[in-house]
């Protein structure tokens, strides 16, 4: 008798969420779009082999699959600034919006590679497998996506500085 | 405040991780409640299967010593007798046959005369050996 991919479902709905909420963003379509792929996966649970992977290397090829029949996109990021104060805010959450409004940013490719990487937590060898491509092709990728991720980040610094020095000079 | 990205690919990537988005927890248990419910019918169906392996097995065993066979004949008989009780028909009477046109038809009337016939007669020798007086030697 085949595996029950589904053992122990707890830690691989956070994995399958993180994954779906790096690529279109934290919330209930995030919740929906989980809700959805854990639906199938119960459905075709028969169909999994071992074989071919691990339980979450299906399941997130499910949660694909979900997100690209809904042509889910990314929502545009709530700042930081329409939430509250940024003064009121914490330094965690600050950052979190920040590396989540730049990650939304990326494009659609980059945005996959880290929500595979870093949201499901596979792998480059597992992405590999997934996205049928080599694994040093993948982390190749991978290097560059973080790169472009590194500069928006760092251009929104400056930007945050530029605009924070001009309301500084307009008060006083 | 200087920025996480600035240093190495490493500050990024454990940012990135660190920063996960995490689900509510409502959610994780309800959807792992929904899987757990969903094992149920599984369980049902293996214990149907356990119980048809099993059947299964007797069955076999019960082959290797012939006992199929015996339990094959023992209905059959059962059937047998049962048809025998359940069926009202009398014995089928063939009037068109060879046997018919040669020695003719056999009518009820002769059978009941030679009957009679032979009560009298009976009932002649009985009155006869009452008439006489016993031999006593």
């Amino acid at each position: 008798m085949p595996r029950d991919p589904l053992a122990n479902p707890g830690p691989l709905i956070r994995r399958v969420y993180a994954y779906v909420a790096y690529r279109i963003g934290d919330g209930p379509e995030a919740e929906d779009v989980t809700s959805d792929a854990i639906e199938r996966a119960l459905r075709y649970r028969a169909s999994y082999d071992p074989k071919r992977g691990e339980p979450v290397q299906w399941l997130i090829g499910i949660a694909r699959r979900c997100i690209e029949g809904e042509r889910l996109r990314p929502r545009p990021a709530t700042s930081a600034e329409d939430i509250a104060d940024p003064l009121d805010v914490e330094a965690e959450t600050l950052e979190r919006l920040t590396l989540g409004q730049a990650v939304a940013r990326l494009d659609e490719r980059d945005r996959e590679l880290l929500a595979l990487r870093y949201g499901s937590d596979l792998s480059a060898r597992q992405i590999g497998e997934l996205l049928d491509l080599r694994t040093n092709a993948v982390e190749v990728a991978l290097h560059r996506a973080l790169g472009r991720l590194r500069k928006l980040l760092e251009g929104d610094e400056e930007a945050a500085d530029e605009a924070g020095l001009k309301t500084r000079s307009s008060t006083l | 405040m200087k920025g996480f990205w600035r240093g190495e690919d490493g500050d990024l990537e454990r940012e990135l991780r660190a920063h996960r988005p995490e689900p509510r927890s409502e959610f994780v248990h309800e959807l792992e409640a929904r899987v757990r419910e969903d094992r149920r019918p599984a369980r049902g169906k293996l214990r149907i299967a356990f119980v048809g392996a099993l059947t299964a097995c007797m069955l076999f065993a019960l082959a290797a010593v012939g006992g199929l066979g015996y339990a094959a004949s023992a209905v059959g008989d059962v059937g047998v007798t049962a048809k025998r009780i359940v069926n009202t028909e009398g014995p089928t009477i063939v009037t068109k046959s060879s046997a018919a046109s040669q020695y003719g038809k056999p009518t009820k009337k002769k059978v009941k005369k030679k009957v009679k016939a032979k009560k009298k007669v009976k009932a002649k020798k009985k009155v006869r050996r009452a008439g006489r007086p016993r031999f006593t030697g």
